[in-house]
């Protein structure tokens, strides 16, 4: 008895003695890192279970756990237009992704491969068409191809009979356009940043140069062009502004939601298209990897020898036409919009009625939505930029057990089409919901925050795992606490990581259309929703003019980015 | 000041819980005096940056406890241990200037302006940077050998009861190496700060340590000084990692009073040891290895009395020696024998037969269990 009661005193005190430890604990840690995971689980987490749910009841019926339905599904295969919108998808995305790389691929190589003049030019050049908003490559197209198009009446003058831009046609050309210089960039680097002993040694070994391309540059790029291919293919897919303004009758996935949600408030049916449309953006993330985990090199080297670069005549001529020719039609939208925003009407070949009033016009009819898009974009970057940085910290140093679930969740909105999220976010916070946000600033910035976070979680995460881990556990045994090693260290070295991230979030948020277009009030209009809406109008000039303004402050942002000392790098934001 | 640091019965399993826990510390208990210059050596993986980083907090203990003096610091967080440690990589950090670098561990103390500038300006002048504090560059522009004293300036600048050094010359070249091992021994000297340093390299560990502690696959084999390990190496993985041991595998023929006669497998040698150069305590018709050092071993073109064939496979000059690389019969010894001798016998070229003979006072006998590295 004497025994057991000394037991329970040693019990007792070593309760204690825990307890006593576990207020000495450093808990700063704790609380930096529950707040974003608090954030996640409720904006990103419970929307996307909601909608999962709305998807498979009947239309029309509130959030709720009974009443399951597949009627919404069933759509897509009784109704036409859900069944030729899947189509519809289905053909722009595999055609955009399969011209891309039929201009990227060989460009990337002429620059990489051939000594040629203006390389520089080139990929900065080459990098433009992304940056611009696609919507304002498409309405410009209408300019160009549309029914009273220059370009259209040129080749009217040789008689040459050019397809509609309205449809497939002009979608697929538009896309293409718009994002083959991801295949450029990245098979540019592939091919620019290949070991070349690897390719003198084949041909020591006697192998011939179309055999060296076929058997080793081709394989060691495989897994960069996988990637670029599924960056397209994902955009593609999701695109909205491209099929909203010239797919006309041809209705894609991401516009049928805006259909269903726009026309008739049809949530539930609206998120069994997302459902739909996420799981083959899904289904071909799986096969992307999927083929390139049974390819995959480290294709990067220590070695620092330059690449021998063809230095025939032939080749540096072919190859300049070559990479002219597709910069000069992919950047006409750009100068066509220049153009545009000087002049009142432009049908004929020739723009007529020049003008400044589209400029001048501005501060008074765009002053609130030009507020607006800098206040909410600024906004979500900047919170952007705190969520991102924390959880790939979270992740890459503290690997906690449920890491590869997080690095899942916080990179699902990047495959996520814009329409979705908004749809997620819809279904989870309005009408009923303990949360009410519809018509309000604040779902623009989680819109915002939920499907621009990526860029920076991945631009930081790469940076981490750059970083030896000792350079923080040296401060720890200085004396350190963690937060100081946050604060002193780890953040000073990730800071350049942070910074490209973050102006890649920026640029892309001040002319984010496909969220913001199922979310906005009256109140809270941005600058691209006017835009879309002058081009609905007809009012071309305007919206050439507002086009400019935020072409130029996006351009004013990469311009500055590139410049900086120790300047980023945006390809480690684009992967996946 | 200087501290002890004592470890009890350490234990450390990684993935306990897991498919394949790895028990990477077994019952480590030994101590290490204040000042002292201490060495932990031993192949890879065998557990010796597990202990360090175990010493530091930055790696859990499963169970066992450490002690830095009479305090016992188990469960003491990294920050709160107040020790210094240098990294493999220098960890130094690129966004700071040296000075910055240096006096990191002194700003995280709150030590006031003044103190940290003399503070800093002293260490800098002990591992010879004064010239580059005066610039203060940033450590990206300073050689290795500079990052390496700045790493070490900057643990030892706010005075630590330990200083750890994790393999802290594997990031040099060969010829800095050799001088900064002894600078460090210099500047420990100078500061008498109680070190452990941990390295592969048994001449490293043997030139710079007071004494050193020989870690194979969690085990500690043995502790002592260069001297003891060298001399009087307890068993036969001691024997081989300390410098080279050639085995005879052999058998026991006879236990005396104080000698034992083994005799090498294949030949009708008998040669018996004195009982203090037998680290094993077998019986009759056991089998043993009989050890001699590259020096204790001869080779020569004609036989001697009590010499075993064996076929010159390579002859190397290594300056004040040359070493000839020895084939022997297959029941003798799997491996190839190294035999040093200090002149060069015209007569023996590679591929001939020779002889090898032993100083036979000089030989020592292990057990053949666990000689493997």
């Amino acid at each position: 008895m004497k025994r057991g009661m000394n037991e329970s005193m040693t019990d007792f005190a070593s309760e204690k003695s825990t307890l006593k430890r576990f207020f000495k604990r450093d808990f700063s840690q704790v609380i930096v890192f529950a707040i974003p995971m608090m954030f996640l689980a409720i904006f990103l987490l419970y929307p996307m279970a909601s909608t999962l749910v709305r998807a498979f009841m009947a239309p029309a019926e509130d959030l709720a756990f009974h009443g399951f339905s597949l009627e919404s599904f069933r759509q897509f295969l009784t109704s036409n237009l859900y069944k030729k919108s899947l189509l519809n998808s289905f053909i722009v995305s595999i055609a955009v992704t399969f011209f891309c790389i039929l201009i990227g691929v060989p460009m990337g190589y002429c620059v990489a491969r051939v000594k040629m003049p203006g390389k520089r030019l080139i990929l900065s050049l080459g990098i433009l068409p992304i940056i611009m908003p696609s919507f304002v490559g498409a309405f410009t197209w209408v300019i160009l191809l549309g029914r009273n198009g220059i370009v259209r009446h040129f080749f009217n003058l040789l008689h040459i009979e050019l397809p509609s831009i309205y449809g497939m046609f002009g979608m697929i050309l538009c896309m293409t356009l718009t994002y083959y210089p991801f295949v450029f960039q990245l098979s540019y680097g592939a091919f620019a940043s290949a070991n070349s002993l690897l390719e003198e040694s084949a041909a020591l070994m006697g192998a011939s140069r179309g055999r060296i391309m076929r058997t080793i540059t081709f394989p060691l790029i495989l897994p960069s062009l996988g990637a670029a291919a599924l960056l397209v293919f994902v955009r593609a897919i999701g695109n909205f502004g491209i099929p909203a303004i010239i797919g006309g009758n041809n209705y894609v996935l991401p516009t049928l939601i805006y259909f269903e949600v726009n026309g008739f408030w049809n949530i539930n049916g609206a998120s069994s298209i997302a459902v739909v449309n996420v799981a083959i953006t899904a289904f071909v993330l799986w096969l992307q990897k999927w083929m390139v985990s049974r390819h995959e090199y480290e294709t990067i080297s220590a070695t620092h020898t330059e690449i021998k670069q063809h230095e025939g005549k032939g080749a540096v001529i072919i190859s300049s036409v070559y990479c002219a020719i597709i910069l000069i039609v992919s950047l006409l939208p750009q100068i066509t919009i220049i153009v545009m925003s000087f002049f009142e009407k432009w049908t004929g070949l020739f723009p007529e009625g020049f003008t400044l009033s589209n400029y001048t016009r501005i501060p008074e009819y765009s002053s609130h939505e030009l507020f607006n898009s800098f206040y909410l974009s600024i906004l979500a970057t900047l919170l952007c930029a705190l969520l991102g940085s924390i959880v790939a910290y979270i992740t890459e140093r503290k690997k906690p057990k449920g890491a590869a679930l997080l690095d899942l969740s916080i990179m699902a909105p990047f495959i996520l089409p814009g329409t979705v999220v908004s749809i997620a976010l819809l279904s989870a916070f309005s009408g009923s919901s303990f949360l009410r946000l519809t018509g309000t600033y604040t779902i623009i910035v989680i819109s915002y925050m939920i499907r621009r976070t990526p860029y920076v979680y991945r631009s930081v995460a790469a940076s981490l795992t750059q970083l030896n881990p000792s350079l923080e556990e040296a401060s720890t045994i200085m004396g350190a606490t963690w937060f100081h090693t946050f604060r002193k260290v780890s953040v000073p070295l990730i800071l350049p990581a942070i910074v490209s991230g973050s102006i890649l979030t920026l640029t892309t948020l001040l002319q984010e259309l496909s969220t913001t277009i199922l979310l906005y009030s009256g109140r809270t209009r941005t600058v691209p929703i006017q835009i879309y809406g002058a081009v609905q109008d007809g009012k071309l000039g305007q919206a050439s003019a507002l086009s400019v303004v935020l072409l130029v402050v996006v351009f004013i942002i990469v311009f500055m980015m590139n410049h900086r000392k120790g300047k980023g790098d945006f390809s480690s934001s684009f992967k996946m | 000041m200087s501290k002890s640091v004592t470890y009890e019965k350490i234990n450390k399993i990684y993935d306990e819980k897991g498919k394949n826990p790895v028990h990477a510390l077994k019952d480590v208990s030994f101590t290490i005096e204040p000042g002292e210059l201490f060495c932990l050596l031993g192949p890879s993986g065998c557990g010796k940056t597990t202990l360090l980083r175990a010493t530091a907090g930055l790696e859990s203990i499963s169970s066992g406890k450490m002690y830095y003096g009479d305090v016992d610091i188990s469960t003491i967080p990294p920050y709160r241990r107040n020790i210094g440690m240098v990294f493999q990589s220098f960890a130094l950090y690129p966004h700071m200037t040296i000075f910055e670098n240096v006096a990191y561990g002194l700003r995280v103390r709150k030590v006031d302006n003044a103190t940290v500038k003399k503070k800093v300006t002293e260490v800098m002048e002990l591992v010879g940077l004064q010239e580059e504090l005066k610039r203060n560059p940033s450590p990206t522009g300073l050689s290795g050998g500079q990052q390496q004293r700045v790493a070490i300036a900057r643990a030892l600048v706010y005075d630590p009861d330990v200083l750890l050094l994790d393999e802290p010359l594997a990031n040099l070249d060969a010829k800095l190496r050799r001088y900064m091992r002894a600078e460090i021994r210099r500047i420990q000297k100078a500061t008498n700060v109680t070190t452990i340093f941990v390295t592969h390299d048994q001449e490293e560990a043997m030139a710079v340590g007071d004494r050193l502690a020989v870690l194979r696959k969690g085990v500690v084999e043995q502790i002592g000084t260069s001297d003891d390990l060298y001399s009087y190496p307890e068993n036969a993985f001691v024997a081989n990692f300390i410098g080279k041991m050639n085995f005879f595998e052999s058998s026991v023929t006879e236990v005396g009073e104080d000698r034992i006669t083994v005799r090498p497998d294949s030949t009708d040698i008998l040669i018996s040891i004195p009982l203090e150069r037998c680290h094993v305590n077998p019986s009759r018709g056991d089998k043993v290895l009989l050890g001699g050092r590259p020096e204790q071993l001869s080779v020569s073109k004609n036989p001697a009395p009590d010499s075993v064939r064996g076929k010159v496979r390579i002859i190397q000059h290594l300056g004040s020696f040359i070493r000839y690389e020895v084939e022997m019969d297959e029941r003798i010894s799997p491996v190839t024998f190294e035999i040093d001798m200090d002149f060069l016998d015209k007569d023996i070229r590679e591929a001939d037969d020779v002889y090898v003979s032993m100083k036979k006072e000089k030989m020592s006998l292990f057990s053949p269990d666990g000689r493997e590295i």
